[in-house]
């Protein structure tokens, strides 16, 4: 390990404490005074400042360094964290992730952004904020004393520089060594007394007298006068106090720093031999004290001694190896640490809380390269299709195979399955990042549209794959701005309704039926039908007299171009619309639906798989082609019968379900598989549910089965073809087409498959 | 024999630093993630000398070194503060509270070194 | 006196005499109370001072009542403490015969 990978794992555990301090802020906002949150909080500024120094990432620290002083009158109670303080703190902690992505990647921040926010953290800190109202007069001065002291004259510009110096205790006074020109070093005469309190720390007489005859030729007379006798000593006081004569080149301030971590436990005098008599030595037996007492630290493997600084650490070449059974072996014993924890302190049940989060946190983990997982998640993929065909052949070629065989395949096909699923635990990850991300944006949004906003986010910890994860921040980045742009209204405008001027998002994420389900919900003013209705006629997108329900006309905003904002905003706006975010969820194999209710808000439903690898699917025949459709997308299946099918129009077909009418599509004819329309009585009919909500009945020739199926992308092997999300390898070795239900739905309502309508690019 | 250090710091990043910059001297390193930690591998690590940090979660530098203090058996192992608190009233604290040095962040591999020199025989 | 006559007991110091053990050391000391004693200190490796200054008061005490308190063998390390820190086994060391 050297220093780079180091920094590596710096700016990804600055990633975590940025999480941290976010989500701390969040909760401190959302009113939890539990003082650890506030310390979180602050530690998390802390060990990102930690870092940042032995990095020499002097942005980064000043401003950490401003910022922590801050939170520290938070956490010793001089300030309260009413909702303004931490709307400063919220955007400096914006401001300290884009410090450390900078710092990491280069480029470049807003350095009047960063500035403004020193100034007012400096403020706050100062106690120019609205103060506490408990706080007793009393404790106004001592508010003031972390402040970095340039602070307290408003004018300065950049006052943390000067009040932020890391006081680190120097060295350097050893730094020549021997070899320098050896001017008449002079006699220091110190008088060294120590307490008993300077044994019970740990520190030891005969060690700070080791470091002190390293400074200088040296004579010491141990003072045992005050010692009792064995009966009536206390083993662990201090009696002995010690006249040390000393002759060194390296100065007083050398001397005194041997004592350094001593100072507070003992009594010293340090003189030089002028300013006493000559004599005063004499009086005393002194006994001379060679140079080297090698003998006391030949212990370690020889002093490291004053060197060459960072190349020790950079250059020395620990084994990897080494390293790494050091971190497993830590690791091991953190796992250990929850179960004891609990009895040991924390007698608060909000602590009790906090303890088994800190304990989970600190879960065995370990970092894999994705490439490896990746690679791995394919042979397994590759292991599936082998297993099927192994079965599939072993029943062709022995229609009446023992069961013994029988029962090792199916053993084996179980075994395969779990093996898969546990592959795809590897990738799967809580939306959390993504979530917390979307806070800022939050922010951000409502700083610039003058709204008042608050963020809800559950199910943060439900897990998905990381790549569906890594795709899903676009969109819901812009559907976040969508909806504070153009969902909720102006505060005065809440006010006139009755509504709480601040508006809510609520953004949450949760498993069901093997998918994950993200919803989007706001309170604003929901979706104005008369306008997307009037829009669409104006954009030629539906008849002037269409009769469409309220769901069909919602759902229209994802028509391509389509944007109802009066004047495209240049934030939500950009060029894109919400047919953009349909898009990219589809393209992820996912659906997108919105429901609104006037003057209540509008929800956004997503609905994703949870891996891109593998599909549940059924196994259908068209025209002869073997086609896959996603088990997902299906209601039921049911076998026509020729009383249930109704015509109308030229050529569409509805089937009459239970008292209900839904149109019937045609598999074949819409991917022109075949020229002429299917006898629906000869097929069988999959009741899917597209995600406009609306259902429609998929005519197919015959069902053959149902299975996983391992999903291998038709754009990276062969090219995009509409109406296919993506293909697999069946059992039997053939290549079977994967269907996309919606793109096959919409085509039937007459848009034709266009290819660039991206569908699903799984794989 | 090897001189045996055990690390107690909650930040990853520092942990390493302090790995890479032990082993290199010669130390055998054991590390712990914040003070309980710290107190649980105690027995096991059987150190020479302690590096702790202030501010972890759980349980902070103060109460780990009182703990250590406590205890009959390691009460009278040589503890280092590593911590960025600078100001004197911190560095009181963890005197009172029985610790036997400091360094301060953003330690310096040679200071780091010299510094458990000086406290260890 | 019978003090007299009774042969000196030995005591031999631990590896590590650190803040645990002066204790354990006093404790040991005053055991052995009324007869001479014969200190081997050839396993130390450490000494810190608070042993030192046990075994000193024990030299004190030893001396008031007029009875043997001497050092058969020392380790380097114990040697070389007790130099540094200025305090004088010499006349405490076994005169070899």
């Amino acid at each position: 390990m050297d220093m780079n990978e180091i920094k590596e794992i710096f700016f990804q555990e600055c990633e975590e404490q940025l999480a941290e301090l976010e989500s701390g802020l969040l909760r401190l906002n959302d009113g939890d005074r539990d003082p650890e949150t506030v310390n979180a909080v602050f530690r998390a500024v802390h060990s990102i400042k930690g870092g940042a120094g032995a990095f020499g990432l002097d942005d980064l620290v000043s401003f950490a360094h401003v910022f922590e002083t801050t939170l520290d009158c938070v956490r010793s109670n001089r300030l309260e964290p009413t909702q303004d303080v931490l709307k400063v703190m919220l955007k400096s902690a914006d401001v300290l992730a884009d410090l450390t992505n900078v710092a990491r990647d280069g480029g470049s921040v807003d350095q009047a952004r960063s500035k403004q926010l020193i100034r007012e953290l400096e403020a706050l800190a100062n106690g120019e904020a609205p103060p506490a109202a408990e706080a007793p007069a009393a404790k106004a001065p001592a508010a003031k004393a972390p402040a970095p002291k340039a602070a307290a004259p408003a004018p300065a510009p950049v006052p943390n520089e000067e009040g932020f110096v890391p006081v680190t205790f120097s060295f350097d006074d050893f730094g020549g060594e021997e070899e320098e020109v050896i001017m008449v070093a002079p006699t220091y005469e110190i008088s060294f007394k120590p307490k008993s309190d300077l044994y019970s720390k740990g520190n030891e007489a005969a060690l700070l007298l080791r470091d002190l005859s390293r400074l200088g030729e040296m004579s010491i007379h141990c003072n045992m006068d005050a010692l009792p006798s064995l009966e009536q000593m206390d083993p662990e006081a201090a009696y002995f106090s010690w006249k040390i004569s000393i002759t060194s080149d390296k100065g007083e301030d050398a001397i005194r720093a041997v004592f350094e971590f001593a100072e507070w436990d003992c009594e010293l005098e340090i003189t030089t031999a002028e300013d006493t008599s000559a004599e005063a030595g004499e009086e005393l037996p002194m006994q001379p004290v060679p140079f080297d007492l090698s003998i006391l630290d030949e212990e370690p493997a020889g002093p490291i001694g004053i060197a060459e600084e960072e190349e020790q650490i950079a250059a020395a070449a620990v084994s990897a190896a080494e390293v790494a059974s050091n971190v497993v072996q830590i690791a091991s014993a953190a796992s250990r640490a929850p179960a004891e924890t609990k009895a040991a302190a924390a007698p608060a049940a909000a602590a009790a809380q906090n303890t088994a989060q800190a304990a989970s946190a600190a879960g065995q983990t370990i970092r894999v390269d994705l490439d490896r997982v990746d690679r791995l998640i394919n042979l397994v993929g590759e292991l599936v299709i082998n297993q099927a065909m192994l079965s599939q052949s072993v029943i062709e070629n022995d229609a009446n195979g023992t069961s013994s065989i029988n029962m090792g395949l199916e053993e084996l096909q179980q075994l395969t399955r779990e093996i898969q699923d546990s592959v795809m635990a590897i990738r799967a990850q809580p939306v959390k990042p993504v979530f917390q991300r979307m806070a800022r944006t939050v922010r951000e949004i409502a700083d610039i549209t003058g709204k008042s906003v608050r963020l809800i986010t559950e199910g943060e910890n439900t897990e998905v794959d990381k790549t569906v994860i890594d795709k899903l921040a676009e969109p819901l980045t812009h559907m976040i701005r969508n909806a504070v742009d153009h969902g909720l209204e102006m505060p005065e405008k809440r006010i006139a309704q009755g509504k709480n001027p601040e508006g809510t998002v609520r953004l949450t994420a949760k498993h069901r039926s093997g998918r994950i389900v993200i919803e989007l919900a706001d309170d604003g003013a929901g979706i104005n039908r008369e306008k997307v209705r009037q829009k669409a006629i104006d954009n030629d997108l539906i008849a002037a007299d269409a009769n469409l329900s309220d769901e069909e006309i919602d759902n229209l905003i994802f028509h391509a171009g389509f944007s109802t904002a009066d004047k495209v905003s240049d934030l939500s706006g950009r060029g894109v619309g919400m047919d953009v975010v349909k898009r990219s969820i589809q393209a992820l194999g996912g659906r997108i639906n919105i429901s609104s209710k006037p003057g209540q808000g509008s929800v956004f439903t997503m609905s994703l798989p949870l891996t891109l690898a593998v599909l549940d699917g059924m196994v259908v025949t068209v025209a002869g082609q073997t086609l896959v459709v996603p088990l997902t997308a299906i209601v039921e299946t049911l076998q026509p019968e020729a009383s249930a099918i109704h015509s109308f129009g030229a050529s569409q077909r509805l089937i009459s379900i239970r008292n209900s009418f839904c149109p019937l599509v045609d598999v074949g004819r819409i991917l022109n598989f075949r020229a002429t329309q299917a006898n629906p009585v000869e097929g069988v009919a999959l009741l899917v549910e597209s995600e406009g909500g609306g259902q429609r009945a998929l005519m197919v020739d015959a069902i053959q089965g149902q299975r996983q199926v391992v999903i291998k992308s038709l754009e990276a092997n062969y090219t995009h073809v509409p109406g296919i999300a993506a293909a697999t390898i069946l059992g039997d070795g053939r290549v079977a087409l994967i269907l996309d239900v919606d793109a096959v739905v919409s085509a039937s309502r007459g848009q034709p498959l266009k290819p660039e309508i991206s569908l699903a690019a799984a794989g | 024999m090897k001189k045996k250090v055990l690390t107690v710091d909650d930040s990853r990043t520092i942990r390493n630093m302090l790995l890479v910059t032990l082993n290199n001297a010669g130390f055998e390193t054991i590390q712990a993630e914040d003070g309980v930690e710290g107190l649980e591998v105690l027995e096991e690590a059987n150190p020479d000398v302690i590096v702790t940090d202030i501010n972890m979660p759980r349980l902070d530098g103060f109460g780990f070194i009182e703990g250590v203090r406590r205890n009959e058996k390691y009460r009278a192992i040589p503890i280092l503060v590593l911590t960025t608190e600078s100001d004197a009233e911190k560095k009181n604290r963890a005197r009172q509270a029985g610790a036997t040095g400091w360094i301060v962040k953003p330690f310096d591999p040679t200071k780091l070194i010299d510094a458990i020199e000086r406290v260890t025989a | 006196m019978a003090a007299k006559k009774a042969a000196p007991k030995k005591l031999s110091l631990a590896p590590v005499l650190d803040l645990n053990e002066a204790q354990a050391l006093h404790g040991k000391l005053m055991g052995l109370r009324g007869s001479g004693v014969v200190i081997d200190a050839s396993a130390v490796e450490r000494v810190g001072t608070l042993c030192v200054q046990v075994l000193m008061a024990g030299a004190k005490s030893w001396e008031a009542d007029s009875q043997a308190f001497t050092f058969s063998k020392v380790s380097d390390a114990f040697a070389k403490t007790t130099q540094l820190i200025g305090v004088n086994i010499d006349h405490l060391m076994a005169k070899e015969i």
